[in-house]
C-alpha cells in the first residue's frame, strides 16, 4: 500500500521502508533529513503535510495495516506526522499513563507521546528488578529520544532515559573538566538571570538565615548543595551592610560545604573567589569543604564546630535521603538555629516510577518555565542550561529514587521540629523578584509556612525554614 | 485634613478640648450637630455613631451597606450622601485596618496597640464622652495611614536589598567565570595545542608511510610543532598540514581532522571572554 509522498521522496516507496530506514539509520542521517523538512523541523520524517490530509480513506487502511501497540517503529513514525487532521483513530497507543499526560498537558491527539509510556515501563523494570526488559525498553527508547529536542516533556523524557541507562550500565558522569565547568559556570550565570528560580530559593533561604542569626559574633552556614557559591556572596554582603548600619564589627563568617566527590576544581575556585568576597567586604571567613562520603561515615564528627557560633544548616530533599534515619537526631545534637530546607526537585519516592514519572512532568515544568523567557528565540543557552543545571539534578534524582527512606517531612516532625515563620520581608522579596521577572505566569504561594514559587501553580521550588 | 476641628493634632496626642462641648446636644435626641467652622461640618457624636453603626449592621456589615440605604435606615433628618459616603469610607478602613493588624506580625500590632491605648486613655481623661468616637475614627485613619507608610518604606527597603543581593551575586559569579576562563586558557594551549597536533601528526604520517615514500613529504617534527604553537604560529601549522594533504590521499580522510586542529586552534588561541558563542567552539569540539 501506497501513500502518495511529495515527489521528492521518490525513494521512500512504502511507510514500512521509510521505518526501516529509520530504526537501522544512523544520527547523522537523521539530521540531514531534518534540515530539509520545512514545517516538521523537529522530525526525523519530511512528510508533506497536505498529502496526508486528503487521503483519509487510505488512512484507515494504513492504520490497520501497521496494526499493533507494540509496534516502535510504528508509533515514531506516527507521531512524527504534524497535522491538524489527524484521524482520531490515533487511541490505539492509549494507556492510563499517556492519558494522564494529556489531560494534564492539554495534549492533543496528534501529539502522541508514547516514549512517556516507555519512560514509566522501563521505570518498572526496576521496581520489578527485570534489567533484561529494561534494556530492551531502553534500546526503544534510544531510537525514540535521540536528543534533546521538541517540547520540553519529551527533552525532559531524554534527559531522564539518559539517567536511567547511566543507572543501567553503571556508568558515572564526572564534569570536572577545566572546559565543563566553565560551561557549567556559564550556564548557571544564564540561567540565574532569566529564571527566578534560582534567585528565589537563594535569597529566601538567605534571609530566613540572616533573621536566625541576628547579632552573632560568628556564623557557621553548613551548606549541603554549594553548587557554585553565588548565594554565599550575597549573605556577605548583606551581614557587612547589617553590621556598617549598627556600627558594629562584622561578625566572622564560616562556611562548612558537604560536597560530592570529585569536587575539587570547583572547590577551589569557590574558596579563592568567595575569599577575594569576603576581603573586599572586610568580613574573617573561613570555609572548609567534605565530602558527602566522608559526612556519611562520620556525620557531624567531621565539621569543625566553634564555641559561641551561631549555625544554620542548608538541605535538600535529595541530599537528605542519603542518610540514614540517625542524621535528624545529629542534626539536634549540633544545635542549630536554624534549618532551611529548598525543595527544587520534584517529589521523589520510594517507588521507583512514580519518582521517574513525578520527575518527568517536573522538569519539563521547568523547561517551559525557561522557554517563556525565551524572548530572541535563540535556544543555545536554554541547552546549556538543561545540560549542566537540570541534568545532573535529574541524574541524583534518579540515583536517589527507589530507596526506602522517611520522607523528609515526615523525619523533621518525627524529630520534634518545628517551621519557623517566614517574614515579611521574605515575601515582599518574592513579589519584588517576580516584578523584575517580567515574566507573566509565575507566582508565589504560601503553604503551611512554607514558599512556594510556582509556574500557572505548579510548583518549582518550595523553600522552609526549621528549628528545635 | 482635620482643620475644623481645631484641637487635634497628628500625631493624635492631644485629643479633645473642652471647646467642642458647647454646641452639643447629645442626650437621645438624634439631630445633627454641627461645628462652629465658617464652613460648618457635620460632628458625628457618639449618639450618632452608635445609630450608624447599628444600621451598618443590620444592613449586613460595612461591605454590604451603602450610604442610600444607611441614610434610610437611620433615619436622621439633614443626613446627606455626602456625609455618609465620607463615614462610612472611613468605618471601613478602620475595619479593614484591624484585620490587617491581626494577621500583621508583631511588631506592627504592638505598635498599633500602643497608639491606641495611647490615644484612649487621653481621650478617655481629656475628652468628654462624645468626643471619643470622634477620636477613635481619627486615631483608626492616622492609623491605617501609618501602617501604609510603613509598608511602602519597607517596600522599598526590600526592593533596595534586593537590588544589593542580585548585584553582589552577580559580580560574584563574573568573577568566577572569568577565573575558571582563565584555567581553562592556561589548560588549553599547555596540553590541548600539543595534543591535537600530536594527533594529527600521527595519524599523516601513518598515512604518508602507507602511500607515499617517506622522502617526498617533509613533516615537522613534534618539537617544531610546539615551538609552533608556543609562538603562537597556529596557521602555519594548519597550512602545514594542508599542502602536505593534497599530494597525499583522500582529502576527505584528512580533512575533517585538519579543519577539528583548525577548530580546537581557533579555540585555543581567541580571547575567552566568557562570551556564549566562544565557549560554542570548546562545546562542539
Amino acid at each position: 500500500m501506497k501513500l502518495p509522498f511529495a515527489s521528492h521522496q521518490d525513494n521512500l516507496s512504502s511507510p514500512h521502508n521509510h521505518i526501516k530506514q529509520q530504526i537501522t539509520g544512523k544520527s547523522s542521517e537523521f539530521e540531514s533529513v531534518d534540515r530539509k523538512s520545512i514545517s516538521l523541523s523537529e522530525d526525523p520524517l519530511p512528510l508533506d503535510n497536505y498529502e496526508i490530509v486528503n487521503q483519509f480513506e487510505e488512512w484507515d487502511s494504513l492504520i490497520g495495516e501497521l496494526g499493533f501497540h507494540d509496534d516502535p517503529a510504528k508509533s515514531t513514525y506516527l507521531s512524527s506526522i504534524q497535522s491538524d487532521v489527524i484521524p482520531p483513530i490515533m487511541p490505539l497507543f492509549l494507556n492510563s499513563d499517556s492519558d494522564e499526560f494529556m489531560t494534564r498537558y492539554n495534549i492533543d491527539n496528534e501529539n502522541r507521546f508514547d516514549f512517556v509510556d516507555e519512560l514509566s515501563q522501563i521505570a518498572e523494570c526496576f521496581e520489578t528488578q527485570s534489567l533484561q526488559l529494561a534494556h530492551v525498553i531502553l534500546a526503544r527508547l534510544n531510537q525514540r529520544l535521540i536528543s534533546p529536542n521538541g517540547k520540553p516533556l519529551q527533552r525532559a523524557a531524554f534527559y531522564f532515559k539518559e539517567a536511567i541507562q547511566d543507572l543501567l550500565t553503571g556508568s558515572t558522569r564526572s564534569s570536572s573538566s577545566s572546559s565543563e565547568i566553565v560551561q557549567l559556570i556559564t550556564a548557571y550565570k544564564i540561567f540565574s538571570t532569566v529564571s527566578p528560580i534560582p534567585m528565589f530559593s537563594n535569597l529566601t533561604a538567605n534571609q530566613t538565615i540572616l533573621e536566625a542569626v541576628e547579632v552573632a559574633t560568628i556564623v557557621h552556614v553548613i551548606d549541603f548543595d554549594i553548587g557554585i557559591g553565588g548565594h554565599w556572596a550575597s549573605f556577605m554582603k548583606e551581614i557587612s551592610e547589617k553590621s556598617e548600619f549598627r556600627k558594629v564589627n562584622s561578625p566572622a563568617f564560616r562556611i562548612t560545604a558537604v560536597v560530592p566527590e570529585e569536587y575539587e576544581t570547583q572547590s577551589r575556585l569557590i574558596r579563592d573567589n568567595l575569599f577575594q568576597f569576603a576581603l573586599d567586604l572586610n568580613i574573617r571567613f573561613e570555609i572548609d569543604f567534605v565530602s558527602v562520603r566522608t559526612f556519611e561515615n562520620l556525620s557531624f564528627k567531621s565539621i569543625r564546630f566553634l564555641n559561641g557560633e551561631k549555625i544554620a544548616v542548608v538541605l535538600t530533599p535529595t541530599i537528605f535521603r542519603r542518610f540514614d534515619a540517625g542524621f535528624v537526631n545529629d542534626l539536634r545534637r549540633i544545635s542549630p538555629d536554624v534549618i532551611v530546607q529548598v525543595d527544587g526537585e520534584g517529589l521523589i519516592t520510594s517507588l521507583f516510577r512514580e519518582t521517574v514519572m513525578n520527575g518527568v512532568e517536573f522538569y519539563s515544568t521547568i523547561m517551559e518555565s525557561l522557554e517563556a523567557s525565551n524572548r530572541d528565540g535563540g535556544g543555545e543557552w536554554m541547552r546549556k542550561i538543561e545540560m549542566f543545571v537540570l541534568f545532573p539534578k535529574i541524574i541524583a534524582m534518579v540515583e536517589a529514587a527507589g530507596r526506602r527512606v522517611t520522607p523528609w517531612r515526615e523525619a523533621f516532625g518525627g524529630a520534634g521540629m518545628r517551621p519557623v515563620k517566614q517574614s515579611r520581608f521574605a515575601d515582599f522579596q518574592a513579589e519584588c523578584l517576580l516584578r523584575r521577572i517580567q515574566v507573566r505566569g509565575f507566582h508565589v504561594a504560601k503553604q503551611q509556612e512554607e514558599m512556594v514559587l510556582c509556574w500557572h501553580s505548579r510548583p518549582l521550588v518550595a523553600t522552609s525554614a526549621w528549628r528545635y | 485634613m482635620y482643620s475644623g476641628i481645631h484641637t487635634i493634632s497628628l500625631d493624635g496626642s492631644n485629643l479633645g478640648h473642652a471647646d467642642f462641648v458647647d454646641a452639643t446636644n447629645f442626650v437621645g435626641d438624634p439631630c445633627l450637630v454641627l461645628t462652629t467652622d465658617p464652613k460648618p461640618r457635620l460632628r458625628w457624636t457618639s449618639e450618632l455613631h452608635d445609630r450608624f453603626v447599628d444600621a451598618v449592621t443590620q444592613l449586613g456589615g460595612p461591605d454590604k451597606a451603602t450610604p442610600k440605604t444607611i441614610m434610610r435606615t437611620m433615619g436622621v433628618k439633614g443626613l446627606t450622601l455626602y456625609h455618609l459616603k465620607s463615614h462610612l469610607q472611613k468605618y471601613r478602613l478602620g475595619k479593614q485596618s484591624c484585620k490587617e493588624l491581626t494577621e500583621n506580625s508583631k511588631d506592627a500590632s504592638c505598635i498599633a496597640e500602643s497608639q491606641d491605648t495611647g490615644s484612649s486613655t487621653t481621650s478617655s481623661t481629656r475628652m468628654m464622652p462624645q468626643d471619643s468616637n470622634d477620636g477613635f475614627q481619627v486615631t483608626e485613619a492616622l492609623r491605617v495611614q501609618m501602617e501604609v507608610q510603613r509598608r511602602l518604606h519597607e517596600q522599598l527597603e526590600v526592593q533596595r536589598r534586593l537590588q544589593l543581593r542580585i548585584e553582589a551575586q552577580g559580580k560574584y559569579l563574573q568573577s568566577i567565570l572569568e577565573k575558571a576562563c582563565k584555567a581553562l586558557n592556561d589548560q588549553a594551549v599547555a596540553t590541548a595545542g600539543l595534543d591535537a597536533a600530536r594527533e594529527e601528526l600521527s595519524e599523516l604520517a601513518i598515512k604518508v608511510a602507507n602511500d607515499c615514500p617517506p622522502s617526498v613529504i617533509p613533516i615537522p617534527s613534534l618539537p617544531e610543532v610546539a615551538a609552533y604553537l608556543e609562538n603562537g604560529f597556529a596557521p602555519s601549522i594548519d597550512s602545514c598540514l594542508t599542502s602536505h594533504n593534497s599530494p597525499v590521499n583522500s582529502p576527505a580522510g584528512l580533512s575533517p581532522q585538519a579543519s577539528a586542529l583548525k577548530k580546537r586552534q581557533r579555540a585555543v588561541f581567541s580571547n575567552p571572554s566568557g562570551q556564549a558563542n566562544r565557549m560554542d567552539d570548546v562545546w562542539i569540539s
